[in-house]
């Protein structure tokens, strides 16, 4: 029975080491190129989700159980915050009342269009899953396609931008959050109108690359997306700058101040670039293609 | 001696296994102001895969449930597959002499979270050229770690069910 064994154990070890090369060559195609989902991923993906689910709810629930505790705990500290907070707040709220009349009459003189391109319908949506790995920054949501999701859609949460969705399937939407590697975002600055790019780099506070008139940024500006990549609305909350020893300015994430459950998918539409003279439409273009083969 | 049927089966199990965890690694819980991640809870799997399994299914379902480990977390293609293949390998159930002792059931659990580490920090800056965050690869082991003792009630629960004692490693 010697010989048998001996010949499985080789067999065994060519299969190792087939299966370890196979991985590799697979991790050495994917250098320097773009990530894309594949079909199998998002079906991997659809599979999941009812798992994910059904563990996401008691987790969610204990969480909400201890948090609930630790709430209670400090509750008369945060009353006296708060009602110092809304005594500010009031007077602000009456200046920004002065303000906002101010400018309403200002665009009225000029004709300015006054239009915010933030679209009012929101899709509620569940995070699932919440992948906070070595390289990968994402969130499984619960809703897809079919309830109008579509690749590219800004996803908030109650204290701001998440990220925006990479991949949908019929049920369930993969989101790129802020902090991934791979996530790039057009933002400016709420107080000096400063734009920047807000680069993610697999820490929790994403630094900003690109800046533009560096003078004009400073530390404690609230930062919004600035519009200016036509991917995202422009004036979604984004968090706060702070500066690192090294210099460097880092985004504090709105979105990092409360674990993530509930979010909303916003269906903005991205905006498209206008056509050269010469240029036909992609739609007209597929038409034309159809029309031509089916002769 | 066991037939190869017999060998089979608890190689099917683990692998069954082995995806369940692969789908659980995509959530994770908030605790003490951070994130942490299930991301590593797979391994558990490959360091209580039974003993006396056959190696070449065990090898297949180790493989494939590192690809949809990969797709179910969006991560880079072939990572955890190489992961899992090289923990199982290197800590070939096979290999072990006996039955699991508590110390040196926990060496081969370090050793295995280190050598996973390694091969996603090295894997992972080959492709995007940075280093990973480490802190959260560091909860993700300590979560994982607090998991262990469950996984083997559970092992102990399935392995007793099916009556493969002796190839779950347990005399």
């Amino acid at each position: 029975m010697r010989a048998p064994e001996r010949s499985n154990r080789g067999l065994t070890r060519i299969a190792l080491v087939s299966a370890i090369l196979i991985s590799a060559i697979l991790i050495v195609l994917q250098r320097g190129e773009l990530r894309e989902s594949s079909t199998f991923e998002l079906a991997t993906q659809e599979t999941v989700a009812p798992l994910a689910q059904l563990l996401a709810k008691p987790l969610r629930g204990t969480e909400a159980f201890f948090g609930g505790f630790e709430a209670r705990a400090s509750v008369y500290e945060k009353n006296q915050a708060l009602l110092e907070e809304l005594a500010i707040l009031r007077e602000r709220q009456a200046r920004y009342d002065n303000l906002a009349f101010k400018v309403a009459r200002y665009e009225a003189i000029i004709g300015v269009d006054n239009d915010t391109n933030i679209p009012l319908k929101k899709i509620a949506a569940r995070a699932i899953g919440e992948t906070d790995g070595p390289f990968v920054r994402s969130l499984l949501l619960n809703v897809g396609t079919r309830d109008g999701v579509v690749i590219g859609n800004p996803v908030l949460s109650t204290e701001g931008l998440v990220g925006h969705v990479i991949n949908a399937g019929p049920n369930t939407a993969r989101v790129l959050r802020l902090s991934d590697l791979n996530s790039r975002i057009a933002v400016a600055s709420a107080r000096s109108g400063a734009t920047a790019i807000l680069a993610g780099d697999n820490l929790e506070t994403p630094k900003l690359s690109f800046v533009n008139q560096r003078e004009n940024w400073r530390v404690g500006d609230r930062v919004i997306s600035s519009g200016d990549d036509g991917a995202l609305p422009r004036g979604l909350e984004i968090g706060i700058v702070f500066q690192e020893d090294t210099g460097e300015l880092r985004v504090a994430l709105s979105s990092r101040a409360e674990p993530i459950d509930w979010v909303w998918v916003s269906p903005y539409k991205k905006t498209t670039p206008p056509l050269e003279p010469n240029e036909t439409p992609m739609e007209e273009a597929a038409e034309d293609e159809d029309a031509g083969t089916s002769q | 001696m066991q037939g190869p049927v017999q060998k089979t089966l608890p190689a099917i199990v683990a692998g069954i296994a082995l995806f369940l965890a692969g789908a659980i690694s995509i959530g994770g819980v908030h605790a003490l102001g951070h994130y942490m991640g299930f991301g590593l809870v797979p391994l558990i799997v490959i360091a209580i895969w039974p003993r006396h399994a056959n190696e070449i299914v065990s090898l297949v379902f180790v493989f494939l449930a590192g690809l949809f480990t990969d797709w179910a977390t969006g991560g880079v293609l072939g990572q955890w597959a190489l992961v899992f293949c090289a923990a199982w390998g290197v800590c070939r159930p096979s290999l072990r002499s006996s039955a699991f002792a508590p110390v040196g059931f926990v060496l081969i659990w370090l050793a295995m979270c280190a050598m996973a580490v390694l091969l996603i920090s090295l894997s992972g800056w080959f492709v995007f050229g940075v280093f990973p965050d480490f802190a959260a690869m560091g909860r993700q082991v300590v979560l994982a770690s607090l998991c262990l003792p469950l996984a083997l009630v559970i092992r102990h629960w399935v392995g007793s069910r099916i009556g493969e004692n002796a190839a779950w490693g347990r005399r």
